[in-house]
């Protein structure tokens, strides 16, 4: 029997639309409802932050590093301190470090919360993102409260923290610990057994180890393929050494396993904040900066683990206030080359799945 | 041709008022009919418009309040008008047309779909008495018009000349038709017990305690079951909402329509889903039998707790992939549905269970 | 059977959203409800007014201009016979603005802060652009600690100029000039303004009015905010103000 010939035509899953997560441009070529070929067009929410920072001093830039990647802004304000005090072989005092790995880690799960929120939206559920949010209202208030911002916090800063909690952040942040663990099994029982979200993802965008290593994958995508690497534990950094906490893994990296990842990977968190908080040290919460701040002359590249993969910044520095050049690593941008290799050929229903699984967010793929 | 029937007291006085108006008038018979026909028409058209803005109101309670917020407040009382305040904005926004589309097809899309929802309520039970023709197939007619939708949306598709909305509207045409076929044998299961196709059969023989469908185990509940899926996918709403999954291609088939005519295929929707809650309310439920209150509440009271049913699903499931749909479609629910029917229909030939 | 599984998991989503219809929504009716903002909060930039005289605290030092990463604040101030600074202008763009809150960090006269309010918007952008008498009437029911240290009479000791540039150098709280406000332990009395283009914009027009001739002393601008505890002070403390070491709100005088 003939095959029937049928024609192939391009669609533009255009930057307006309400499934790339911010403003990505997809064009896509398809057979019917197949995907036959992706390709990605990026630039849309491009804002030469790494330009910017050229002529900007050093304690100017931290406003600047929240806006690389403002949905862990925290994380992005702390790889940058991480960078420059390593430049600068400054010396952190110690409750300013457990301050920082308290709001990274509640940073994380709020960009995890987004995650679950938005995956289902995406699939369909519409419930779950308003749960997610409204999860995410008692960190962010937190926040508020230490810092005064709900979203670009600026509060890392070289040197330190730049102000102390108040006094009801330890009781509140308890409560809402302890309220976010009840949730869990609310979260669980929406979506992790419901036969039509598995038969949706389960076995959706297989992403093999090897393939997320050469790709260079980072994070929970790299873990939901059975890669156990994480950067806080392999190449530590800040005080990680010092908690006790699990790396999860996943054994098949299809999408089911990357969405229960970040779900595990919550729990983690919450753990590394409960010892956090039960440790934390009274003193400094910001060591001497000189005020005209010039670190010696060299290059630094510093990574932390954020809530969607390695996160990096290199800055070269000459002697000046203003740093050379500070480079920006986003783990979205390898991400996103992810998504030809392991969506061509599904329906467009799965593409949306698979981009969302992979917690793609565009300000860290244009800068 | 006889006036129409109509019971409740009042309402026989209205028409009856009328009827004599039109007699003293000295209108020729025909003439008369067709006007008092007209006002029933009228009366059942104003009647369900009113019941699709109030729907459209709960809907967005609900979702609302599934989600923790508060859905409309500022226009009345809770937000009580906002769906009326909604249609008048639509009635003034531009009727955008755009130059390649397919005149005709592109205009009589959405008055098919309205109409073809509305057509249903002719043979609807809403109370005792209260029912437009008795048909002795009534509910042959309802299954068959209610499958007129899918024209307009193969018409609407074709007529947008947009790839997006013909592949809207060709997957929903798909997914109709496909979830037709266990729709209508799953009926059919429990209305081997009453002899007749007539709507008002059909309550009658669920009067009595616990005579209703649902509660004739082992195939009434499983006839419920499919019933219930197949209408939640023939009613377009998740998770059976691809042709209009905002996600996937942006609204589907009514993507180039604006102003009245997308209102008049928001408004066909919710009626629709209205339409397939009163028949399993009829089929299943008891239609309008129930103690001590009037027969229209009970009709009514089941129908909106059907679509509040319907709402809360909507508002809970993720949404299937449209090739895992049509294989839910045929692979599971046609051979159940069937296997449904045959088990009652062996029931039934071994007495095994009452008239 | 795994349908039996599959029907109770379908069940239990269900119930579980349906259990949220008893619950009382958790979103508050804006505008008739407003929610209290932490006191921490950081909305619009406003300037602060003396609690008592109600004249501007600004004292033109142009720290926050240097610190904004945007450019956003524009300062243009004069020295009249006295030598003291008088601010001719203060333009806060707040379209530009990122609210960071550098700005509210380096001031060290209580003459800027980030109040707690929020509803500010226009219908054009040239309306964002506030001048000084907006800036300070919004901010005339700001409360704010007041951390300027207080008028001590001058000791009369030698000024003299610190060495810095070693790398623990405590900030120092120079004001460029004004004899008439002596910071906290400071000795020196600059008559010239310091003029570190280095840390400033190169966006923005430097103001004419600081084009003295550069100090002695590297100019030092202050690192820390106003609320934590203040840096360990002068190297050669006047008599009497070995206390003030510890810093802090306190105004050790002697």
């Amino acid at each position: 029997m003939a095959k029937l010939r049928t024609e192939e035509f391009l669609v533009n899953m255009g930057p307006h639309h309400p499934s790339t997560h911010g403003v990505c441009r997809l064009v896509l070529t398809m057979d019917g409802e197949k995907v036959v070929h992706i390709e990605p067009v990026i630039g849309y929410l491009h804002r030469a932050i790494e330009k910017i920072c050229e002529n900007r001093t050093y304690p100017q830039c931290s406003p600047m590093m929240d806006r690389f990647e403002y949905v862990t802004a925290m994380a992005s304000d702390h790889v940058y301190a991480l960078a420059v005090e390593k430049l600068a072989g400054l010396e952190v005092p110690e409750r300013a470090e457990y301050l920082r790995v308290i709001m990274v880690e509640l940073n994380r799960i709020a960009s995890h919360l987004i995650f679950w929120g938005v995956t289902a939206m995406d699939v369909g559920a519409y419930t779950p993102f308003l749960y997610g949010l409204r999860e995410r209202e008692d960190i962010i208030d937190l926040f508020e409260m230490t810092c005064g911002q709900r979203l670009t916090y600026n509060y890392i800063r070289i040197g330190g923290v730049s102000q102390d909690i108040p006094d009801e952040f330890v009781p509140k942040c308890r409560e809402f610990m302890d309220k976010l663990w009840g949730k869990f099994a609310d979260y669980e029982g929406l979506l992790n057994e419901n036969p039509i979200w598995l038969v949706r993802t389960k076995g959706i965008g297989v992403l093999t180890a090897e393939k997320a290593i050469a790709f260079g994958a980072s994070g929970p995508v790299l873990r939901a393929s059975g890669v156990d690497y994480d950067v806080r534990r392999d190449d530590p950094y800040s005080i990680y050494d010092k908690f006790n906490f699990e790396i999860p893994t996943q054994k098949n990296g299809d999408s089911y396993d990357r969405f229960i990842q970040r779900i595990d990977e919550m729990k983690a968190s919450l753990r590394i904040i409960e010892q956090a908080l039960d440790n934390l040290p009274e003193g400094d919460i910001k060591c001497k900066v000189k005020p005209k701040f010039k670190p010696p002359a060299g290059e630094v590249y510093s990574r932390i683990e954020s809530a969607r993969g390695e996160m990096g910044v290199y800055i070269r520095s000459d002697g000046s206030t203003k740093p050379v050049r500070v480079k920006l690593r986003g783990s979205s941008y390898n991400h996103l080359r992810l998504v030809p290799e392991i969506a061509t050929d599904v329906l467009i229903a799965d593409l949306v799945t698979i981009f969302a699984t992979l917690d793609i967010i565009m300000p860290e793929v244009d800068r | 041709m006889n006036p129409p029937v109509i019971a409740i007291g009042e309402l026989h006085g209205v028409f009856k008022w009328l009827h004599e108006l039109l007699v003293s008038i000295g209108l020729p018979e025909p003439l008369q009919n067709i006007v008092m026909y007209g006002a029933l028409g009228v009366t059942v058209f104003s009647v369900l418009s009113l019941f699709a803005l109030f729907l459209v109101w709960w809907e967005r309670k609900i979702a609302a309040h599934i989600q923790q917020r508060f859905g409309p407040m500022r226009v009345g009382w809770h937000g009580w008008y906002q769906t009326v305040m909604d249609a008048l904005k639509l009635l003034q926004k531009e009727d955008i047309r755009i130059e390649t589309r397919d005149k005709i097809v592109f205009f009589w899309a959405p008055i098919v779909c309205f109409v073809a929802a509305f057509l249903a309520y002719v043979a609807m039970p809403f109370g005792r008495g209260l029912i437009v023709a008795d048909l002795n197939i009534g509910i042959l007619y309802i299954m068959a018009v209610t499958t007129f939708t899918v024209i307009s949306l193969l018409m609407a598709g074709w007529g947008s000349n947009n790839k997006y909305a013909l592949l809207g509207g060709m997957r929903s045409a798909a997914q109709v038709v496909s979830y037709e076929v266990p729709m209508v044998v799953s009926l059919l299961a429990v209305i081997l017990y009453t002899g007749s196709l007539s709507m008002v059969d059909i309550v009658e023989a669920q009067s009595g305690w616990f005579n209703w469908f649902i509660f004739r185990v082992p195939f009434g509940p499983i006839a419920f079951v499919t019933y219930t899926i197949a209408a939640i996918a023939e009613a377009n709403r998740t998770p059976f909402d691809i042709p209009e999954a905002e996600q996937e291609l942006v609204a589907g088939y009514n993507i180039e329509y604006s102003g009245m005519k997308f209102a008049m295929f928001f408004l066909a929707e919710f009626v629709n889903m209205f339409t397939v809650s009163a028949i399993a309310a009829t089929v299943f439920l008891g239609g309008w039998n129930g103690p001590w209150l009037p027969s229209w509440v009970w009709f009514l009271g089941k129908t909106l707790l059907m679509v509040f049913f319907l709402m809360l699903v909507r508002w809970t499931y993720p949404r299937l992939r449209v090739d895992q749909l049509m294989e839910f479609a045929w692979k599971f629910l046609v051979p159940v549905t069937f296997a449904n029917l045959i088990l009652a229909a062996i029931l039934k030939h071994y007495g095994l269970y009452w008239e | 059977m795994r349908i039996l599984d599959h029907i109770r998991n379908l069940l239990k989503g269900l119930g579980i959203a349906g259990k949220h219809l008893g619950r009382h929504a958790i979103t508050i009716q804006y505008p008739e409800e407003r929610m209290d903002m932490p006191e921490r909060s950081r909305g619009i930039v406003v300037l602060l007014s003396d609690k008592e005289t109600g004249e501007l605290n600004c004292t033109s030092c142009e720290l926050c201009m240097r610190a904004c990463p945007t450019a956003a604040i524009k300062i243009v101030a004069h020295r009249d016979e006295n030598k003291k600074k008088v601010l001719d202008e203060f333009v806060v763009d707040n379209g530009l603005c990122c609210f960071c809150g550098l700005c509210e960090e380096a001031c060290n006269f209580s003459a800027l802060k980030m109040a707690t309010k929020y509803e500010f918007s226009t219908l054009g952008k040239d309306e964002l652009i506030w001048d000084v008498d907006k800036l300070q009437q919004v901010g005339r029911d700001v409360d704010y600690v007041d951390t300027r240290k207080k008028k001590k009479p001058k000791p009369d000791k030698p000024a003299e100029t610190k060495t810095t540039n070693d790398s623990t150098a405590p900030a120092k709280n120079d004001p460029p000039t004004d004899s008439a406000k002596p910071a906290a332990g400071t000795q020196e009395k600059q008559t010239a303004t310091p003029v570190p283009e280095a840390d400033g914009k190169d966006t923005t027009t430097s103001p004419e009015a600081v084009k003295e001739p550069p100090v002695v002393a590297d100019p030092d601008l202050p690192a820390d905010p106003p609320e934590v505890t203040k840096p360990t002070v002068a190297k050669n403390p006047a008599p009497g103000n070995e206390d003030k070491e510890q810093g802090g709100q306190t105004d050790g005088t002697s």
